[in-house]
């Protein structure tokens, strides 16, 4: 059990390729860290640097309190899940999972107590005996969480361990990963590219882009005060809807001109604003879906839309609609309490109302991408 | 085809998959179902000529051998069945002082069995090498390699025999000349079992380094098991080679008859000898060698085809 | 030419354009490479001048242990504890100092290096009924190069050992310790595994090959043939006297003979190649057609021809074809000739046969390709295309060909640079004969360089134009090999179907 810090690591390919800038982060001991981005974007070079399959160009790796640069990754005393699985196709599940014990000259009965006990907990006792080629994805899986359980690391480090099964498998394993991790309280870092994921299992989330870490939070943090453009796009589905828009002043305050109407800021971004001296500008608001308010019939102070795509979700309905300024916006609406003929009259080429509350609007400079209510570091 | 009035009647056929029913002109069927029997015969015709020209010449082969030396004499003859069939050609070759066939026989299964397991190592060795490990000097390497390979191996011949020549290993030393000569570059054919080593995914080698595992415990205990068919293919390779060299072999062993491999030996029979009498000694010597080879070869023949098409994709 | 313009051109103007793109992109490539031969070149410059200062910058600031290995190697190493890598350098050292001082000068490596640029001055002569060796050419030319070798195998350990000392300095002064020569070993396994793979093999290249074609590269430069063979007669350097023998066109050289055996070898390999691989893949297109059966029976008979050794089979059919042959004589007997068909005395009838035989030799092995690569090409492209209403031939020519093209690209060329050195099937079948006055130098109208190279070895020992020889074999299939490798990724853009 122990801590993990990176201090200004770097990766660099063949002396140009930067692939990892300047990444500094504490893991605490125990905690779930999320590495989270689209492809490309350095999370699983990070991930296998910890891991000591990739060297460090610079900077310092610690895991609790020594620098690990130069260790070999199996004296590094962690343990890996790769999206693969990476299981030996020519033993047995059985001593699949006892190898690394094996390697380690560990007792006989201490290898059967271990192996069968985190068989148990993972629930695949009955193919112990089975060789991997023999056994479903998920099932492969859970074979390659458990040859990772068995030896007790200090660290867990996952790589996509969820991408290449389907999409029910993939809800339960999450619940799994989540209840194992009770179980076995250690520090775990995951990879992943699917924000669902990252949001569900982190404690924190730390979200990649180009090498670059954008923003490190829990899953509420990094959903509600996104640090710019590109997290707040990233986190949340349906994706943010971006709008160009005004800031202007008003009064004592701040207020955002959209598309003919004016929306005025609460009281706490307010002070925000004041206090960065942000004077008027154009921005970039961001709206999520789930946020906005559909007004049927009311056209007062709302956005006029016209429907493109209705998308059917059960519970809610996706509203695709264009704006009068061309701008293409998702509007998202619980089916609940809509009648028959309101439903029908969302359809492909009608008009729509909607609007937002100030609370709920995020700002970004259109140049710098940041957020401008952004107020932590 | 024929035009639709001609045709008055008219098959119904139901099509299960697009769930409708359909009218079929019937000739329209029958006609290709002929088609394709005709196509189906030619290629049989075809492929039982061909069959009949590859297999032609080693039938002869053996034809020959059985010819009766004694009341037919061991040239070449202008008919193909002995009028006297026989083994007295193989009795000569077993039996008989003034034959070396069986010395020969065991000097080139001995060279054979040392390539193949010395050979198999070098070639396994170099192939994962190149393959899963990354040093400084690698690409290097492989450039050498692509670069040594555009040179024609006879260039090297005559050095390569006073080398030899050097430590012993010429005319009577030929046996360990020869050996050490097809092993010592051996390495640079890693070409194909370098290909099959690049399938086999690279997480394997960092879950087992993770789990513990030094890089020869990976190569051992990991990557070794899962490369059986290019074990078998190298070492089917490296068997099969020294019994067709004759350029090296009657090089090194140059004047030493007891030492030749039986290429050199049988070689000498039909091209520098009186080949009229020795054509069908020749001919059985060739069946007492292609007939365990061919077995060999046949037996493990999938190897073969994963390595070949493997490696030519893969290039 | 944009990208929609191009793609509206007929299959030919395509081909044309690309050409064109080709023959004008050769300046540029070629000034491309004499840039890349001068960057290497001040890159080497470069960085011999960074170790000479980086080993002089070592000397001044490091320790009395490190200035001792300057002399003594290994002596930093033992006395920092590495006795392990203290013992390896210093036993170099000692071998390395015995080999060039040898107390008997005669083999010693200073006596070789000495001799080389003469090759030997003092000939063997006949003392009354006793034979008196001078110089051995040969050997000072082998163990020369050797020499040079060692030598720099010794400035280049040298270095290392001068390298190491400074590390260790640098990593006993930052205060972690240094690896011992139990930490070494188990490195070999491990960090240092590929050291131990690549040990024995390196060795042996190394002694077995790269010697021996540099030993030969530099017999081309000197006269060492059939009349100047050593121990009796000495051998001496030449300069491109032997490149102007074999290449020039007048009556004593055999420039004339070199020209018609290099475009026979390139018709061969062309035919070796292609005829195989078409034909080749037709059978294998035929015995996998839906609805054929005994497949594995029809492939098994075919494969026939590459279980059973070459020097058996292509010797008995070559005894086939010869004038008192099989062949020859049913045909007489048949009638159906009444003289015996020269197949191998006359030199078109020698070089067709031996195309001929050679696809026996050759189909099996690109059927067996073929059937791999037929296997892997995606169903569902031929269903799409009987969907848009391809008959069998268009199919062929649409996905079967250029799929197949397209992954056997690589293995085509080495398989044509495999056939320009394809002596086996030439040397077994005809011996190069029919031989001819009106080629010099013992070739016949059906010997490849490769061929004729060996004869020249071993029937009239004339290394000197071997050697030759053999760097132009190296140069014809290096050039080609460039050429094809930078036409390559055109092909590639075109039919992506990966």
């Amino acid at each position: 059990m122990a801590s993990v810090t990176l201090e200004h690591v770097k990766k660099i390919y063949d002396k140009k390729v930067v692939a990892v800038h300047d990444f500094n982060l504490q893991i605490k001991d125990k905690e779930f860290v999320v590495f989270v981005g689209p492809s490309g974007c350095g999370k699983s070079t990070t991930l296998r640097m910890v891991a000591g399959l990739e060297d460090i160009s610079e900077g310092t790796l610690k895991i609790g309190d020594r620098v690990v640069n130069d260790v070999e990754p199996k004296d590094r005393d962690i343990a890996m899940v790769f999206q693969n699985y990476a299981l030996y196709p020519h033993i047995s599940v059985y001593e699949n999972m006892a190898f690394p014990l094996r390697l380690r000259k560990m007792d006989k009965e201490e290898i059967h107590r271990r192996v069968t006990q985190a068989a148990e907990i993972l629930g695949i006792t009955e193919y112990l005996g089975r060789k991997p080629k023999a056994l479903s994805g998920g099932q492969r899986q859970r074979v390659a969480i458990g040859r990772a359980i068995v030896r007790e690391p200090q660290v867990f480090l996952m790589d996509e361990p969820l991408s290449n099964l389907d999409a029910k498998l993939r809800n339960q394993m999450r619940a799994e990963i989540i209840l194992l991790r009770k179980r076995i309280d250690t520090t775990f870092i995951y990879v992943t590219h699917d924000q669902t994921e990252a949001m569900t299992l982190g404690d924190r989330i730390v979200i990649m882009k180009d090498g670059f870490i954008q923003q490190v939070g829990t899953p509420q943090e990094v959903f509600d005060t996104p640090k710019n453009l590109f997290v707040a796009g990233f986190i949340g589905a349906p994706q943010m809807n971006f709008l160009k828009a005004k800031l202007i002043k008003n009064g004592q305050g701040y207020a955002v001109q959209v598309q003919g109407i004016t929306v005025p800021l609460e009281e706490k971004h307010n002070a925000i604003l004041a206090k960065k001296g942000v004077g008027e500008m154009d921005v970039v608001l961001g709206v999520r879906p789930e946020h906005t308010t559909v007004r049927f019939g009311n056209k007062e102070n709302a956005i006029e839309s016209t429907i493109t795509v209705n998308e059917m979700m059960g519970s809610e309905l996706h509203l695709h609609v264009s704006t009068a300024a061309w701008d293409s916006v998702i509007l998202r609406l619980p089916t609940v309490d809509l009648d028959e003929t309101t439903r029908s009259s969302l359809s492909y080429g009608n008009k729509l109302y909607f609007n937002f509350p100030g609370k709920v609007m995020h700002l970004f400079d259109p140049n710098t991408e940041e957020s401008l209510l952004y107020n932590k570091d | 085809m024929s035009k639709k009035n001609e045709i008055p009647e008219v098959d119904i056929v139901i099509d299960h998959e697009a769930g409708v029913i359909r009218e079929v002109k019937p000739t329209n069927l029958r006609s290709k179902a002929g088609h394709e029997r005709r196509v189906n015969g030619s290629i049989y015709t075809l492929l039982v000529i061909i069959s009949i020209v590859w297999l032609a010449p080693f039938v002869f082969l053996v034809f020959q051998s059985f010819r009766s030396y004694l009341t037919e004499n061991g040239g070449m003859v202008a008919y193909l069945l002995p009028k006297k069939w026989s083994l007295d050609n193989y009795t000569w070759l077993l039996t008989d002082e003034k034959s070396n066939f069986l010395r020969w026989y065991g000097n080139t299964l001995l060279i054979a069995l040392f390539c193949s397991v010395i050979q198999t190592g070098m070639v396994l060795s170099v192939s994962y090498t190149l393959s899963r490990l990354r040093f400084k000097g690698r690409k290097l390497i492989m450039n050498v390699v692509l670069v040594l390979g555009m040179f024609p191996g006879f260039l090297t011949m005559i050095t390569l025999y006073f080398l030899l020549k050097q430590l012993g290993l010429t005319q009577e030393g030929a046996i360990p000349g020869l050996i050490l000569i097809y092993c010592a570059s051996s390495g640079m054919g890693y070409y194909i079992s370098k290909g099959f080593f690049d399938t086999i995914p690279k997480s394997l080698d960092e879950s087992a380094r993770i789990d513990g595992a030094t890089r020869a415990q990976v190569f051992m205990k990991i990557i070794m098991p899962l490369a059986k068919p290019i074990v078998i293919y190298t070492v089917l390779m490296a068997f099969m080679a020294p019994w067709g060299d004759y350029v090296f072999a009657s090089y090194v062993a140059f004047g030493s008859e007891p030492n030749y491999n039986v290429a050199v030996g049988l070689y000498r029979w039909v091209n520098v000898n009186d080949y009229q009498g020795y054509f069908t000694r020749f001919c059985a010597g060739g069946v007492l060698v292609a007939v365990p080879i061919t077995a060999l070869f046949l037996a493990l023949q999938k190897y073969y085809v994963e390595g070949v098409t493997g490696g030519a994709v893969k290039g | 030419m944009n990208d929609l313009d191009y793609l509206k051109l007929t299959g030919f103007s395509k081909l044309a354009y690309k050409l064109g793109h080709f023959f004008r992109g050769i300046p540029k490539g070629f000034a491309g490479f004499l840039k890349g031969v001068g960057r290497f070149f001040v890159k080497l410059f470069v960085g011999i001048g960074s170790e000479i200062k980086d080993v002089c910058q070592t000397f001044v600031q490091g320790d009395w242990k490190t200035k001792m290995s300057y002399l003594v190697m290994g002596f930093g190493s033992f006395a920092r504890g590495q006795w392990g890598r203290g013992l390896l350098f210093f036993l170099f050292q000692t071998i390395f100092n015995i080999y060039m001082f040898m107390p008997n000068a005669e083999f010693s490596g200073c006596y070789y290096l000495g001799k080389l640029s003469t090759l030997g001055t003092v000939a063997t002569y006949r003392e009354g009924r006793k034979t008196v060796y001078g110089d051995n050419s040969f050997f000072i030319l082998l163990y020369g190069v050797l020499t040079l070798f060692f030598i720099l195998a010794f400035i280049y350990t040298w270095r290392m050992n001068v390298k190491q000392n400074k590390l260790s300095e640098q990593i006993l002064k930052s205060g972690k310790k240094l690896k011992s020569t139990k930490d070494d070993l188990k490195s070999l396994a491990d960090e240092q595994f590929h050291k131990t793979l690549l040990a024995l093999p390196t060795l042996g290249v190394t002694i077995f090959t790269i010697l021996p074609i540099l030993f030969m590269i530099l017999v081309a430069f000197t006269n060492f043939d059939a009349t100047h063979q050593p121990p009796s007669k000495l051998f001496t350097w030449v300069g491109w006297d032997n490149f102007h023998q074999l290449l020039s066109s007048d009556s004593a050289s055999y420039g004339g003979t070199f020209g018609q055996v290099l475009l026979w070898t390139l018709i061969w390999a062309f035919f070796a190649t292609f005829l195989n691989y078409f034909l080749g893949m037709m059978v294998a297109i035929m015995i996998n057609k839906k609805g054929i059966k005994l497949k594995k029976m029809w492939r098994t008979i075919l494969v026939m021809t590459i279980a059973i050794p070459q020097f058996v089979s292509l010797l008995y059919v070559s005894k086939m074809f010869a004038a008192d042959g099989l062949i020859n004589t049913y045909l007489m007997q048949w009638g159906w000739i009444s003289s015996p068909i020269p197949f191998w005395t006359d030199p078109v009838w020698a070089r067709v046969t031996v195309i001929v035989i050679n696809v026996w030799i050759g189909i099996p092995y690109l059927m067996l390709i073929a059937t791999g690569i037929l296997m892997n090409i995606p169903a569902d492209l031929y269903e799409s295309a009987r969907i848009d209403g391809a008959n069998a031939f268009q199919m062929y020519k649409k996905i079967t060909l250029p799929y197949m093209l397209f992954v056997t690209g690589p293995y085509l060329l080495t398989s044509f640079t495999g056939n320009i050195n394809n002596f086996n099937v030439i040397f077994l079948l005809s011996g190069g004969k029919p031989l001819s006055l009106e080629l010099s130098g013992n070739a016949g109208y059906t010997d490849l360089l490769i061929t004729w190279l060996y004869k020249m070895t071993v029937s009239d020992t004339n290394y000197k134009l071997a050697a030759v020889m053999g760097i132009l074999v190296f140069l014809v299939c290096a050039v080609i090999n460039l050429i094809v490798y930078n036409m390559i990724p055109s092909v590639k853009n075109e039919e992506d179907f990966q």
